[in-house]
């Protein structure tokens, strides 16, 4: 692999360019799916290219193959420079890059057991008992699991086992049935408590994206949009209430966002976004922190060879509180304790947001009590924030995992980590979704 | 620039199946050569290229399944490494649900979407194109930002019951998002030949509209008449793709589909047609079966839904060529969707409203309620308030929860003019301004 990047990095020098990386990526995967009880799904699946990135008459230019033989690679890096340099017959500011130390290492997730070491019966013994667990509940008509889904994290088999998905499966497929005959969520502005995977994705959608530099700057504006959170408001701006802090940090262990270096060899490392509920970071580039006068916080990631590294969150996490679940409920009047998402949407400034949970628990008088169904709640990013009155510490604090990440033209799906706890925010609008 | 020969890709998928010792197996060879010019603020910034070779193998034997992909070297190494991993994977499926192999059928080999144009573009002239789309915006003082993309694809589908479908097209794509100190304006472009997109006539109408769209003022949410430009109507054409019209989410009881049933307009009429010359033409579905033509909704009534060979198989009846790679769970799908056009010009539809909303284009759509069609999303880049019967002024944008299938029961009008737009899910859809008696908006 060395000596292809090596003699990729060459041909692009060669060919005229002032600046150029390339990664080289083998990824393989496997993905099984059992569905009412069948196997569906045993497929294996490799992915090998290299990517070449070259700033050629001060503007870029990326070109990426399948091919790895020595011509292909040099082509491949010829044929980046011919982009960068059509770029440039457009790009009135030359590019500048924040300066950065060479560095030379190795990572590697560490792994208890390697999940590929694994047998394939071993894996597909676990999704049929997992359906079976299912299936003792009457009311359900389709039972699917698999080994791709919402929750995942960077590590072997063990936490595969530790989801203990058998032991959770009647559960859920319980209260999948329960939600049949459900009376509907109420309606009013009250209390809301979200679970932690709900929190994640709360985090993911109004701090992770409106704290990546390059939206603020315009370059995803015709796409994902821009952000309300402006250079000026930095360190000055109440995003949130004390109990908020939020983190970019790749060295978290099992995080999505985890490694040892970024797609443009900066280091990991944490960088605060919010400390305690002021606006205080962004994650950046080597490019975006030039233009605020900083050096990269090391976020660029690609989605494999054939793309371009954006900034993209790492492990984004909302820093655990003092409270706890039982007392946050305890400690509520009238509201709602939501679970698992089913829906979300969100302003391409990173505003005015929606979400729907698959469960909603009405709490009474400080008691969770019956099972509501369809509900949504909705607000607007800082006041939602402000308006947050407790996180639950360590003992309930966990890291989850995005896997469908979208930014970017062409399009890349990116798996990102949100470390969070349940968390409680006061007078927020929640309704039913029908 | 190819990364085969058509002809390479046709015999690497018929050579893979020569690495298949037992059963059925089919192998399913794409190259890929896409590229794109990303840019902002009136200057390129991102500017991309790849050559891809994608191999899928499924091989199926003594009601085992096993698929294997691989994207890399091209060659029969390729097609060895992928048939042997699907065999391995094969091996160890025991109680599984295999779905057949499809026999050939007697589809023609139509020809697919192809501009030799757009597969010879360069990345000078995509360059050439955005200074153009800048022009046009920074003449107004304004700043564009957008893409213009060039794409060329080859795909063969070979199978052991002798099934042998291949195909070569094109997509170009433009989009343009154009800024001003306090509003933006929105257009795309999509066609097989990039010589047939008029890339300064899209300008003008991202500028026309980020002109009429600066200093928004806010208005109360509610329920309102509405025009929706193409753009929106897209997204609704294509959440009732992802939640309706699939004979999966029929047969597993969580689509609005009921065949026979009135639940829409008589006006509205939505097709899927592979062969329609204003979408992006293709012959075969991830099978190789030919797909057909289809009335989803024909004048308010659900009429069809769309099949691949394992939901047709459970219905007992034929594919109809809508298959996603095989095996997978999310069932077929209906990638060539069309509503057909009324009789109405765009002002036409406006003048019938007193006070209404004008929208644009909506953003982040997701399914709310599929059972209902319930979505959510935001109104982006331009909407306007319609009070007798003009565009009167800009509006904040709006977040709107609203069942699709109710609101197309409500349909005023429609447009003679058609446009194609890409959904999200990168397939085309062709779509006309529509005239709504109600839609709901809640912040």
């Amino acid at each position: 692999m060395r000596d292809l990047a090596e003699r990729a990095l060459d041909a692009a020098v060669t060919a005229g360019a002032d600046y150029a990386d390339c990664r080289v990526v083998d990824r393989r995967v496997q993905h099984l799916v059992v569905k009412n009880g069948k196997v569906v799904t045993v497929e294996v699946g490799e992915d090998e290219g290299l990517g070449v990135r070259v700033i050629a008459g001060g503007a870029w230019g990326f070109a990426g193959g399948c091919r790895l033989d020595a011509a292909s690679v040099e082509e491949t890096a010829r044929h980046a420079v011919r982009i960068a340099r059509a770029s440039a017959r457009l790009n009135p500011r030359p590019v500048h890059l924040a300066p950065l130390a060479p560095v030379s290492g190795a990572y590697r997730t560490p792994v208890e057991q390697d999940p590929f070491e694994v047998s394939l019966d071993a894996k597909l013994d676990l999704l049929m008992r997992t359906d079976e667990a299912m299936a003792r509940v009457a009311q359900v008509t389709v039972r699917e699991s698999n080994s791709f889904g919402r929750h995942q994290l960077c590590a072997g088999w063990e936490v595969i086992e530790g989801f203990d998905m058998p032991g959770n499966a009647e559960r859920i497929a319980t209260e999948a049935a329960a939600l049949l005959t459900a009376d509907r969520c109420p309606a009013g502005t009250m209390t809301v408590i979200l679970d932690g995977t709900q929190a994640a994705l709360q985090v993911h959608e109004s701090c992770g994206h409106p704290t990546e530099l390059d939206r603020v700057l315009g370059t995803e504006a015709a796409y994902a949009g821009m952000s309300f959170l402006t250079p000026e408001l930095l360190g000055t701006f109440r995003y949130g209430s004390e109990q908020v802090t939020l983190t970019a940090d790749s060295t978290r262990a099992t995080g999505l966002g985890t490694f040892g270096w970024d797609d443009e060899g900066v280091p990991a490392r944490r960088t605060m976004l919010v400390d305690k509920g002021i606006f205080s970071g962004y994650m950046t580039s080597r490019e975006t922190a030039a233009v605020l006068g900083q050096e990269s916080n090391g976020t660029m990631r690609a989605d494999g060879w054939a793309r371009l590294p954006l900034i993209r969150m790492t492990n984004v996490n909302l820093e655990p509180g003092s409270s706890s679940l039982d007392e946050m409920i305890a400690t509520t009047k009238h509201g709602v304790y939501l679970e698992t998402n089913r829906s979300w949407s969100i302003d391409d400034r990173r505003l005015n947001f929606q979400f729907g949970t698959q469960n909603a628990w009405e709490i009474v008088d400080g008691m969770r009590t019956r099972l509501v169904r369809n509900a949504l709640y909705s607000g607007t990013t800082p006041e939602f924030w402000r308006s947050c009155d407790a996180v639950a510490s360590d003992a309930e604090w966990r890291m989850w995992g995005v896997v469908n990440c979208g930014k970017g033209q062409p399009s890349q799906l990116m798996h990102v980590g949100h470390g969070a706890a349940p968390c409680r925010f006061q007078n927020v609008r929640v309704e039913p979704a029908q | 620039m190819t990364v085969l020969p058509a002809d390479d890709v046709v015999a690497l998928s018929e050579g893979a199946l020569m690495q298949a010792r037992m059963g059925d197996a089919e192998a399913v060879v794409t190259s890929v050569t896409e590229e794109l010019t990303r840019f902002a603020a009136n200057a390129i910034h991102q500017n991309v290229a790849e050559r891809s070779l994608r191999l899928r193998a499924r091989v199926l034997a003594d009601n085992r399944v096993g698929t294997a992909a691989s994207t890399g070297e091209a060659g029969a190494d390729l097609a060895a490494r992928v048939m042997a991993a699907a065999e391995s994977a094969r091996e160890v499926a025991t109680q599984t649900d295999v779905s057949p192999i499809p026999e050939p059928d007697e589809g023609a080999d139509d020809p697919a979407a192809y501009s030799a144009a757009t597969a010879a573009a360069t990345p000078e002239l995509r360059a050439d194109h955005v200074a153009a789309i800048a022009r046009r915006a920074s003449g107004r003082g304004l700043v564009a930002y957008g893409y213009l993309s060039t794409a060329q694809r080859q795909t063969a589908v070979a199978n052991t019951k002798g099934v042998r479908r291949s195909a070569t097209s094109t997509q170009a794509g433009a989009v343009v998002v154009v800024r001003g100190d306090a509003g933006s304006g929105y257009a795309s472009r999509h066609d097989a030949d990039i010589d047939r997109i008029d890339i300064e006539e899209m300008a003008d109408e991202a500028v026309d509209t980020c002109l009429r769209n600066q200093g928004a003022d806010a208005i109360e949410p509610g329920t309102y008449e509405v025009v929706l430009a193409p753009y929106a109507v897209t997204d609704l054409l294509e959440h009732l793709g992802w939640v309706g019209f699939s004979a999966l989410a029929v047969q597993e009881h969580r689509s609005f589909m009921r065949i026979g049933e009135k639940a829409m307009s008589e006006s509205v009429t939505i097709r899927d047609d592979c062969r329609d010359p204003d979408l992006f033409p293709y012959p075969f579905d991830a099978e190789g079966v030919s797909t057909q033509p289809l009335d989803l909704i024909a004048r308010g009534v659900c009429h069809a839904v769309v099949y691949d060979t394992p939901t047709a198989l459970k219905d007992g009846v034929r594919s109809t060529g809508h298959s996603l790679p095989q095996p997978n769970t999310w069932g077929p799908y209906a990638s060539h969707l069309a509503m057909l056009p009324g009789e109405s010009s765009v002002p036409e539809l406006i003048a019938g409203i007193t006070r209404g909303l004008y929208i644009t284009r909506f953003w982040y759509v997701r399914d709310v309620h599929p059972l209902h069609a319930i979505i959510t999303g935001m109104t982006r880049d331009g909407t306007f308030l319609i009070e007798n019967g003009r565009l009167s002024r800009p509006v904040r944008d709006l977040r709107f929860t609203q069942s699709i299938v109710d609101a197309l029961g409500d349909v005023r009008g429609i447009s003679r003019e058609r446009r194609l737009e890409l959904g999200e899910s990168e397939t085309g859809v062709l779509s006309p301004w529509l005239h709504l008696g109600h839609f709901a908006f809640s912040s």
